[in-house]
């Protein structure tokens, strides 16, 4: 640490009398984020991952200032159109605009996916912690039932659940939140073991014996003191992960089994591409592109968080 | 070591006690009537016929029965019949099953070929244009949807050059050559996305043993670099590409649906997935289950395999 | 095609038919080598043909081998054949007679048919064939539906095969073809699961799911051709079902298959156009229709609602057949009024009270309904994309004219929950090969037709009346006037909404010779298909 920052650090730290808590708390996390950018900087994967995250998120925002076609509305008379100043990614079979489209189809598919990892995570962590701090039955039992779940392979289980879901009259966004529990409830046993794993090693250490004399909860301690600490791993987990859940929520709309057409979705528009694949390629290009480029930016970012927040491997 | 062996084996039982529950749990809950997919829409329902078909799949009887009916039978190798073909199960399963072991198989096997070797270079000649090359190409084989690529093989290789077919299978013991022929750019498509990662994970774990101690002290004590690198160094490196690899395997087995259907590819998950929309029960039941089961035996011996490698682990 | 070349079948006689066969055999062979003397077709060679479909079981009675679409097709025929124009023409019944109350039809079996395994087809083998078909334990209930009117069969002798029917019917031919009642061998029901014993020009090998369907050439299959030589020129034919219409065609172009059915509408234009000198493709009209089947039985639609025509009006009016035929069908397809299309004998010209698309008709039914935003819930089966591409156009066509509507697309055993408890208000669906109009008017209009109560609970009595009426006319043209009628009175209660045929283009190596599909697509037929072709 620099003498610039351990200077920074101290000031965060003295507190004067007539400091609300607030001042205090907002002190610190400036701190905290400019500690957190100058990290970043060291690292360029890290940086040009985040930079391009910053983008995606972006224009995930603006979709509806940036999209300039209505994403749905079909126009026979101007189907499969090149590049134009009119159409920036030209028009699909339904002579839909693909630059809007796929706009549109990236708003849902990081929404989802960052839900479906939030939901991930929410379920896993909880379950992991607990499971390495109390051990025992409850461990042995929720182990076993996250093992189930891994053995199940591949996409099958994806598939099971959407199809289970599937007569469910659910509309717009509702029909979203079945891609989002399936792809949830499969995120979680990675995380639910990557969790006990920390929590195992947390709860050994003095810290957390601590705790317990104090006289605090075991619930509360598990929670309190142990997550903290595990939670680097998990976040570089989550990072990764929200790029492998794009590929499947493209890969899954790509087999039909997305949200029904004709919501814009980057899968299902390649599936539908496919069929002008020769005389016209350049619509199967655009949102192909797209995919690469959101998982491409959570890899490159998750990479980077993995070095910096791993200091084992700081050297590289 | 054995005892640890046992015990693991012990645990994997419970693991697929519980995935057959959850199989079975969730077949039986898939929407829509499974007798319907039986009959037509242009005769009346007939009671009789309904009794008679519910009669001969056994769905008459309480959910809990049918499923200890299954089970049990299922413990003596009996599947039961298919819902759709009538002929028993196994037929069903062993059609399908080698085609996807083998494409897994040369699948990951080709990922190795290129990712050690590749791995290796990029962390021994480390920021070199070998370096980099790696670095970015791995990076893209994670971030490339694998239909995607798939496609834009076909469309390359199979009708610009017309090197390859486009699709098909011809079974390796059969017509190997033919086999082989078929199984190029499936085994592509699979192998770029398995490298990708490898690559990444044998880079990683080569950098990390590279700046192990021993290493120095070799070094110090005057063996060759190349000694160094390739007896020891990559020897230890590559316990983790192969654990990896193992466990990459076992997700395949259900993974390759998407490419399955792109190259015609007679596989298990093809199977499976289309059983879901047939709502072949007894195929869905019985083919997760032997995947799955399949799922637990490799990642118990990759488990045991990666202890048997690296004694250091304890026994835990 | 006029209507003078296609004449009913019950009014032509056995000689008009040996005429035509023979002429559209020798035209077939004529035809395949244009411009060039005519050379014998040559013995031999293994076509490879992919489908897009693969049957679901080796047991004819008990699967529905569709026609069309499934390599299995090729191993057994019905009692009647069809030609390339899908007429009822003589086949192992090679002639027959029908009593004039329409109430009893008496077969000649011909001599020297026999099944694979060497049994001989006759009467008593064809017998047991129908009566396993009637028998709910071991057949479909979609076969067993085309001979519900029999009361009785008789093999009078071995060569003679009588049929009492419950009611007279004018139509019972078309349901003794291949589709849907085809022979299998007496003696073979066991094994009928996984090795069927046919009676068709091959001869079942082997059966890989979803993957392969081998056949060989059945040696003493009882057609000729004009020569006298014996059908079919090929040794072996094997099946390779490839769902993906684009799979399909990429397997053609890199050599490994040499047939394909079912082009993607999106390939077929540039196809034909870039690849005429290697490949022969055919344009195959198909009689099936798309159309939109409009739930009538509660919600806005319902013929019980006082607004339901009103409202099936306004959803008529919504409906852009222009966007239809340009955006899913490329330009390919043709729209429809009626069911069956120009290129049918069928096709009836007089229909009246066609809905023009006008949405601000539908707007101005709907403002003065006070309806507008009615909720729809437009759906379709995933299985076809142009069936659940067209719910899409529709979905959007809806939302132009002032509905709500909704857009879904399910699985089959879904959409069948969906229908019995009538939760939509349109599906996007279509019918194909009702050769015979009864088997579609009788089946997907008649209000008491299982169908039509558990799909749309259509019910208009005078329909009803003239498709009875229909059924036992004999006069094509008569029958023809009343289908018209009926269309009529159909597209006035706006209650299906043709919208399209559903055209198929199929493909072939330019060496693959004397093939011709049928009208709606099959390729095991009467002086066509894998019968009639071989290799150049």
């Amino acid at each position: 640490m620099s003498e610039q920052q351990l200077r920074a650090r101290q000031r965060v730290d003295t507190v004067s009398a007539d400091d609300s808590v607030w001042e205090i708390r907002l002190r610190r996390l400036r701190a905290v984020t400019k500690n957190a950018l100058q990290e970043l900087y060291k690292s360029k994967t890290a940086t040009v991952g985040a930079m391009m995250i910053v983008l995606l998120l972006a224009m995930v925002v603006l979709t509806p200032v940036l999209a300039t076609h209505h994403p749905t509305k079909p126009n026979y008379r101007v189907r499969l159109q090149p590049v134009s100043v009119e159409h920036y990614f030209g028009t699909d079979k339904f002579g839909r605009d693909i630059y809007s489209r796929v706009l549109y189809g990236g708003q849902r598919t990081v929404l989802i996916s960052i839900a479906a990892v939030v939901l991930g995570l929410s379920l896993g962590i909880p379950l992991g912690v607990f499971s390495g701090f109390f051990g025992g039955r409850f461990d042995a039992i929720s182990m076993r039932f996250v093992d189930g779940l891994i053995a199940f392979p591949g996409l099958l289980l994806y598939l099971l659940i959407i199809t289970l879901a599937r007569e469910w009259k659910l509309e717009g966004f509702y029909n979203d939140l079945i891609l989002v529990f399936a792809l949830g409830v499969n995120t979680m046993p990675e995380v639910a073991r990557l969790a006990r794993g920390s929590a195992l090693q947390e709860a050994k250490k003095e810290y957390v014996e601590a705790a317990h004399i104090i006289g605090e909860g075991s619930a509360f301690t598990a929670m309190r003191e142990i997550l903290p600490n595990c939670i680097s791993p998990l976040i570089v987990n989550a990072t990764v992960r929200l790029g492998y859940v794009i590929l499947i929520v493209a890969a899954l709309s790509f087999l039909g089994l997305g949200t029904p057409p004709p919501t814009p979705d980057w899968g299902a528009d390649l599936s539908v591409a496919r069929d002008h694949m020769e005389t016209h390629p350049m619509i199967a290009v655009f949102p192909g592109l797209a995919i690469c480029y959101s998982v491409l930016a959570f890899n490159l970012f998750g990479d980077g968080l993995r070095d910096i927040l791993d200091p084992r491997l700081s050297e590289r | 070591m054995l005892i640890y062996a046992i015990n693991r084996i012990l645990q994997a039982i419970p693991v697929v006690f519980i995935l057959s529950v959850l199989v079975f749990g969730f077949v039986h809950a898939l929407p829509g009537d499974v007798i319907d997919t039986l009959t037509s829409v242009e005769t009346d329902e007939d009671p009789e016929v309904r009794a008679a078909l519910e009669e001969e799949f056994g769905l008459n009887k309480p959910v809990y029965v049918q499923y200890f009916i299954w089970i049990g039978k299922a413990l003596q190798g009996d599947f039961g019949k298919s819902l759709v073909t009538r002929r028993p199960v196994s037929i069903e399963l062993m059609e399908r099953i080698p085609a996807t072991i083998y494409l897994a198989v040369v699948g990951i096997g080709l990922s190795i070929l290129i990712a050690v070797p590749l791995g290796t270079l990029a962390a021994v000649r480390r920021n070199s244009a070998t370096d980099y090359t790696a670095q970015v190409t791995s990076l893209a084989g994670i971030s490339i949807p694998e239909f995607w690529f798939a496609i834009l093989c076909v469309l390359l290789f199979a009708l610009h050059l017309g090197w390859l077919p486009s699709s098909g299978y011809a079974s390796p013991f059969e017509d190997p050559q033919k086999s082989i022929w078929y199984l190029i750019l499936p085994a592509l498509a699979v192998g770029f996305r398995q490298a990708a990662f490898t690559t990444r994970l044998t880079r990683s774990s080569m950098l990390d043993e590279i700046s192990k101690e021993y290493v120095d002290t070799a070094r110090s004590l005057g063996l060759s670099e190349r000694k160094v690198i390739y007896k020891y160094t990559l020897r230890n490196a590559l316990i983790p590409t192969i654990t990896i690899s193992g466990l990459q395997l076992a997700n395949l087995l259900g993974g390759t649906v998407v490419l399955e259907s792109i190259f015609a590819w007679p596989g298990i998950g093809l199977a499976i997935f289309q059983s879901i929309q047939l709502r072949d029960f007894p195929v869905i039941q019985a083919g997760v289950l032997v995947l799955g089961i399949m799922v637990v035996i490799i990642n118990l011996l990759v488990d045991l395999l990666y202890r048997v490698l690296n004694p250091r682990v304890g026994l835990g | 095609m006029s209507e003078h070349d296609r004449k009913n079948p019950l009014t032509q006689t056995r000689r008009e038919f040996l005429a035509t066969t023979a002429a559209a055999a020798g035209a077939a062979a004529a035809a395949s080598v244009p411009g060039a003397a005519v050379a014998a077709p040559k013995r031999g060679g293994t076509l490879r043909f992919a489908t897009r479909v693969d049957g679901r079981g080796l047991d004819p009675h008990r699967n529905i081998i569709y026609y069309v679409s499934n390599p299995l097709a090729a191993t057994t025929q019905g009692l009647l054949d069809l030609n390339t124009n899908m007429e009822i023409v003589p086949g192992i019944g090679e002639e027959w007679d029908i009593s004039d109350d329409l109430m009893t039809y008496t077969f000649k079996i011909k001599k020297g048919v026999e099944f694979h395994n060497g049994r001989d087809v006759d009467a008593e083998a064809i017998k047991w064939n129908y009566e396993r078909i009637m028998d709910p334990k071991t057949s479909h209930s979609f076969t067993r539906a085309s001979l519900k009117e029999v009361k009785e069969i008789t093999a009078v002798d071995k060569q003679t095969l009588r049929i009492q029917l419950k009611a007279p019917s004018g139509v019972f031919l078309a349901n003794v073809v291949y589709y849907p009642c085809n022979l299998i061998a007496p003696d073979s029901a066991d094994q009928a699961d996984t090795h069927p014993i046919g009676c068709g020009p091959f001869k079942f090998v082997s059966w890989k799911r979803y993957a392969k369907t081998e056949m060989v050439r059945f040696e003493n299959y009882f057609e000729t051709d004009a020569a006298g030589n014996r059908l079919p020129y090929l040794d072996a034919i094997e099946g390779y079902p490839k769902k993906e219409d684009k799979v399909r065609l990429t397997a053609l172009r890199t050599g490994e298959v040499d047939l394909i059915e079912n082009m993607a509408y999106s390939d077929a234009t540039n196809f034909k156009k870039t690849q005429m000198d290697k490949y022969n493709t055919w344009d195959i009209p198909q009689v099936g229709a798309g159309y939109l089947a409009v739930q009538a039985k509660k919600g806005p639609f319902a013929m019980s609602a006082a607004d339901g025509k009103l409202m099936r009006q306004a959803l008529a009016h919504a409906i852009d057949r222009e966007a239809i035929h340009h955006a899913i069908f490329n330009g390919l397809s043709e729209k429809l009024t009626g069911f069956y299309s120009t290129s049918s004998p069928w096709h009836m010209p007089g229909i009246r009270n066609i809905k023009e698309f006008d949405p601000e008709k539908s707007k101005a039914i709907l403002r003065k309904l006070n309806a507008m935003n009615t909720p729809i819930a437009v759906v379709a089966r995933d299985t076809y994309s142009y069936m659940h591409q067209t719910g899409e156009l529709v979905y959007s066509m809806l939302q132009e004219a002032g509905f709500k509507p909704t857009n879904e697309v399910f699985d089959n055993p879904v959409l069948r929950k969906k229908y019995k408890k009538a939760d939509y208000g349109i599906d996007s669906t279509a019918n194909s090969y009702r050769f015979e109009p009864d088997g579609w008017y009788s089946r997907n209009v008649l209000s008491s037709a299982p169908s039509t109560k558990l799909r749309t609970g259509y019910m208009n009595e005078q329909v009803d009346k003239l498709i009875v009426e229909a059924r036992s006319t004999r006069d094509f043209k008569k029958r023809k006037e009343l289908y018209t009628e009926v269309e009529s009175l159909v597209n006035d209660d706006c209650a299906l909404i043709y919208t399209h045929c559903i055209p198929l283009t199929s493909a072939a190596t330019k060496n693959l010779k004397g093939y011709q599909p049928a009208f709606a697509g099959p390729f095991n037929i009467n002086g066509g298909g894998v019968r009639t072709a071989y290799f150049a």
